[in-house]
């Protein structure tokens, strides 16, 4: 008995050594970091001072007295609700053009997938900066029509919504995940139907897309997590001030400032901490609302 | 008996051992990281500076760090809570004191006199670096706020520089006049200083307030904040300050300035960063003094220690941070290469060594502090916890009336309301 428990334990040793680099890396870098965030979120925290315990105090102004997390809850909720349904659409409608057999798929996929490959980084948000400023390439564009457009960063009306179409141009990755599920749907649904005198509308919404659901739902999911999340975009075109007049103050931004800008460490902790229970809930909605629409063939 | 003869080897090895180190010590490489904020030409400057104190202390090498100012904040925030700030601190007036009171600098006054040599230094300028009476920072040069402008554009245009004595009314005609005179698509007169914590600090004072008291609390009432903001956006208005969507590219750094972009001739500035602002402007610049009260009116202007040098309390080597600090300030050979682009250095032997090299720009400079030194107040008290928050809400709250989301009354309550909020805050 003794021995074989010793035997299997030398079996299951090897089997820890190998996760070890993982396990080390979960509990040192993730679960270590987030539990001392939850700490900190209960103290005052200023980066150079030992913490001092507060409590409830920073949730409790966060939900009831500081009016920029209202403000950054608008403009997030705005980005999230505007850039997923875009972003999505956008890359269904390039993966139904490309899964119709054209000649040289697998350039045009590299080439609709490049913007997502550069998307997260700071020189193309910077490079958004320049194209969509006052004098910027967009500009110069309207002005052959004679339109005099307006300087869409650093308008409050429009700065938002050039960090929406910012996203929607990083569509290659739910692209390619559409093109794989197009992939899996069947060909000879497509002639049934036909034979029947189903229009290609008729196809698409009765066969191509539920069985694309699970997919879409995965999409979705995704998508809405990473927007949730984003934050490099508003942060390089605004310069990091959310502005102008907090026009993109993304929550992550906001919280950004009051972490390392203003030395609340504790009071940002709180906030992410806020974002993850959001974050949860509508990821755990969306679990909940799938079971109405998401079909599974088995 | 035994364990005796053990112990006296034991010791014996172990003297010779120290005495070993200790010689290698003395040679051992030394690497000391220095951090300022500025642009191309400080760091060109600060890096000379570092290579002929390499030159004659062989065994240390010095690393520098630099960023904008927009982002050294938040990156020095980030290195001193993972105790790996740089041995060298380029520090602000505006966070001396957070920094000193969080215990994150190290005390100078034990090594004055040894590796710290102030004697060029006058006790005012020594304890401008001072908080609770020990000295966490020492003077890179003495400056003060100045309009840094387009001299060329205005000479061409033919209206009455904007050059004191000039009253704010004086200032909102001549620069509309300048607009219309131009009369070039995308040009205005002034930058929107709406926005400028040390224009609204200049402002503030000549009405007799200060912007911060004694006690940490913001000096003005919200009718002193309806005023500036009304003043701004008469400026709008009048087309005599560029519009709030050109002015929103100005990041706060000299190359997004809208001197700079080419938008408008004067931006209100500090007086030693008629450097920078040269280096990267083709038509003659030079300085004038923020507008004052109506004429004959008293200038809310003060001589401050531009920048300070301080020592991370973190340092390995604080011996030898102390002594390329010293350098810095008091070396005359330093001196030189520094020039005044960090302001007129505040030992006056470094000053004297300085004075006969300087060009045609640096005598500017000189000019010009000598010229306001009669007609400044006294420094103010120094800026609270939390005051780096007023400017972003400064900035934000001007942008909003601009943009025409709160009237200047309106903007002027919820200004104060937000300020108040962010000091008790800290």
């Amino acid at each position: 008995m003794a021995k074989s428990t010793a035997w299997r334990w030398r079996g299951h040793a090897s089997a820890y050594l190998f996760l070890l680099p993982w396990l080390a890396g979960f509990f040192g870098l993730t679960l270590g970091p987030a539990l001392a965030s939850l700490y900190l979120s209960f103290t005052n925290y200023d980066l150079m001072e030992p913490p001092g315990w507060v409590g409830l105090a920073n949730y409790v102004r966060i939900l009831t007295a500081d009016a920029k997390v209202a403000d950054s809850v608008r403009v997030t909720f705005l980005y999230v609700v505007l850039s997923v349904p875009f972003k999505l659409g956008f890359a269904l409608a390039i993966a139904l053009v490309l899964n119709r057999g054209i000649r040289g798929l697998p350039l045009y996929r590299a080439l609709f997938y490049l913007p997502s490959l550069l998307g997260a980084s700071v020189a193309v948000a910077v490079l958004w900066r320049k194209v969509f400023a006052g004098d910027g390439l967009v500009n110069q564009f309207l002005a052959w029509f004679g339109i005099e457009g307006a300087s869409w960063v650093s308008d409050p009306d429009y700065a938002l919504y050039t960090l929406v179409l910012l996203s929607v141009w990083q569509f290659g990755s739910p692209m390619i995940i559409f093109l794989a599920g197009l992939r899996q749907v069947p060909g000879e649904l497509y002639e049934a139907a036909s034979l029947d005198g189903a229009s290609a509308l008729q196809r698409f919404r009765n066969i191509t897309i539920p069985i694309l659901t699970p997919v879409i739902f995965f999409n979705v999911v995704v998508q809405t997590i990473e927007a949730f999340k984003a934050f490099t975009p508003a942060f390089i075109v605004s310069g990091g001030t959310g502005g102008p007049i907090n026009a993109t103050l993304f929550y992550t931004l906001y919280l950004y400032q009051e972490a390392f800008g203003y030395l609340r460490m504790g009071y940002a902790a709180a906030l992410a901490w806020l974002l993850v229970v959001v974050i949860a809930a509508v990821t755990a909605l969306s679990f909940l609302t799938s079971k109405f629409w998401v079909h599974y063939e088995d | 008996m035994d364990r005796l003869r053990v112990g006296r080897r034991a010791l014996l090895v172990g003297s010779a051992l120290s005495l070993g180190m200790g010689r290698a010590r003395a040679q051992a490489p030394v690497r000391l990281r220095s951090y300022w904020w500025g642009a191309k030409e400080r760091a060109d400057r600060t890096e000379r500076v570092n290579a002929l104190f390499t030159q004659r202390n062989p065994n240390i090498t010095i690393t520098g760090e630099t960023v904008g100012w927009g982002d050294y904040w938040t990156r020095l925030a980030t290195q001193a809570a993972g105790r790996n700030m740089a041995d060298l601190i380029q520090m602000d007036f505006g966070y001396i004191f957070e920094y000193a009171r969080r215990k994150a600098l190290l005390p100078l006054d034990p090594f004055v006199g040894k590796q710290l040599d102030l004697s060029g230094f006058t006790q005012s300028s020594i304890a401008g670096g001072k908080v609770d009476g020990k000295i966490y920072g020492v003077s890179l040069g003495l400056n003060s706020t100045s309009l840094i402008y387009d001299r060329t554009a205005w000479e061409k245009a033919g209206i009455v520089l904007p050059d004191w004595p000039m009253s704010w009314s004086e200032f909102a005609r001549r620069t509309a006049a300048l607009t219309k005179a131009v009369g070039r698509e995308g040009f205005w007169g002034t930058s929107d200083a709406g926005n400028s914590g040390p224009g609204l600090e200049v402002w503030l004072k000549e009405r007799g307030k200060p912007m911060y008291t004694e006690e940490g609390k913001f000096g003005a009432s919200a009718e002193d904040m309806a005023e500036w903001f009304a003043y701004w956006q008469d400026m709008r208005t009048s087309g005599a300050c560029v519009p709030p969507d050109v002015q929103a590219l100005d990041k706060g750094e000299i190359d997004t300035s809208m001197l700079t972009l080419g938008k408008a001739s004067v931006s209100f500035a500090n007086s030693n960063q008629l450097v920078g602002y040269q280096a990267l402007n083709k038509s003659r610049l030079d300085l004038a003094m923020y507008p004052a009260g109506e004429k004959g009116g008293k200038s809310g202007q003060f001589l401050k220690p531009s920048q300070f040098w301080s020592v991370a309390a973190t340092t390995k080597y604080p011996d030898e941070t102390v002594k390329l600090l010293s350098f810095f300030v008091a070396d005359p050979d330093a001196g030189k290469l520094l020039g005044v682009e960090r302001g007129i250095p505040a030992s006056s032997l470094v000053r004297e060594a300085v004075a006969p090299t300087l060009d045609d720009m640096g005598k500017r400079m000189l000019d010009y502090v000598s010229f306001i030194s009669d007609k400044v107040s006294d420094l103010p008290p120094p800026p609270p916890r939390g005051a780096g928050e007023v400017l972003a809400v400064l900035v934000r709250t001007n942008q909003s009336v601009g943009f025409k989301r709160l009237t200047p009354a309106q903007a002027g309550k919820q200004f104060l309301t937000e300020v108040t909020d962010a000091l008790s805050r800290g």
